[in-house]
């Protein structure tokens, strides 16, 4: 008796590396951890898109829950997700937009033109429908550096005290939205 | 063919040897440690390469970044606590020894122990077997063998 129990143990060993490994093998690997996930947002202080003479800094932010969507025009699947976010601002969710300019480098002098970059933005929103509250642009990249940014589109929820809730990876779509954004909407409010 | 090849290996080297001389160091220390840490990190953006190979955006702000902290007098530990504060233990090569990671290395030790205790049990076991043969055994074996004889 005793030993047939001691012989289910081999197969139970087998069980569990099976169970770790094919959850491996069904991962996201694009699902990285963050740093930042469950720290304040960092300070920064970063020209309005549309206005240049606005200027946002991180205290502006507090007081509200929102979504910081990371974007750029260049960015394809960042298109693809505009109409569905601009449906979940009809549903009252705060977006702000944070422009990653992608190609700019003055390494390479490379001239940025705004007023080009304005017409592009603004003829993008007018076809997709516009999500956003308003946009912050991040010419050098510093604040989506600090934020572990690695590339668009990406998206943190941020609670009332300016705390990072969730990070994640690529659009979000309807099914998206329901497993990882509206439960943590809800415990927030 | 030989003069193609010449040719495009002539072309290549000069674009590597301009990547190369993108970046200024003020001594040989820095540049060192420049390598060291661009070599150690991790590109966030693509699966398995370190920033001094990726083209991608991001890899290119990572390597500034190193930069501008290593010119700031920065030592090794204090630019990839800076990453891994920004992008997690994913940034780095190196795996930091957590809970978690000590599990990958004990656990095969842990196999390979367990086999041994195994092994050496069993062999118990058998040796206990061999010296329970008693001369009764012996008897019944025999009679076994005769009755075998006899039918055959």
């Amino acid at each position: 008796m005793k030993n047939k129990t001691l012989m289910l143990v081999p197969f139970i060993i087998f069980a569990v590396l099976c169970v770790f490994l094919l959850k491996g093998l069904f991962g996201n690997p694009k699902e990285i951890e963050t740093g930042r996930l469950g720290q304040t947002m960092p300070a920064f202080n970063l020209p309005d898109l549309m206005d240049e003479n606005k200027r946002w800094t991180d205290k502006d932010l507090l007081g509200d829950v929102y979504l910081l969507n990371v974007w750029g025009t260049w960015c394809p699947t960042c298109l693809i997700e505009l109409p569905y976010l601009t449906k979940l601002r009809g549903q009252g969710v705060k977006i702000i937009g944070l422009y990653y300019e992608q190609n700019y480098d003055p390494d390479f002098g490379d001239s940025f033109d705004l007023a080009a970059l304005q017409r592009e933005v603004k003829g993008m929103l007018s076809r997709t429908g516009d999500p956003y509250q308003f946009n912050i642009l991040d010419l050098n990249r510093t604040l989506a550096l600090d934020l572990g940014v690695s590339g668009a589109p990406e998206h943190f929820l941020v609670d009332k005290n300016g705390k990072i809730i969730l990070h994640h990876t690529g659009d979000i779509n309807e099914r998206v939205w329901r497993a990882k954004f509206a439960p943590k909407l809800l415990e927030l409010k | 063919m030989k003069k193609l090849f010449i040719v495009l290996l002539t072309i290549f080297s000069v674009s590597l040897f301009a990547a190369e001389n993108q970046y200024q160091f003020n001594s040989a220390q820095e540049e060192q440690l420049f390598r060291e840490l661009t070599a150690e990190l991790r590109c966030p953006k693509c699966q398995n390469q370190n920033i001094a190979d990726s083209d991608a955006v991001v890899a290119k702000d990572l390597r500034d970044k190193v930069l501008e902290l290593v010119q700031a007098g920065n030592d090794k530990d204090q630019v990839v606590d800076y990453m891994i504060d920004r992008y997690g233990y994913f940034v780095h090569y190196k795996p930091p020894v957590t809970p978690l990671t000590l599990l990958l290395w004990i656990l095969p030790l842990g196999f390979v122990v367990l086999g041994f205790v195994f092994i050496l049990l069993t062999q118990k076991k058998q040796a206990k077997k061999k010296a329970q043969w008693s001369e009764a055994d012996e008897q019944k074996l025999a009679a076994l063998i005769a009755k075998y004889k006899e039918s055959a």
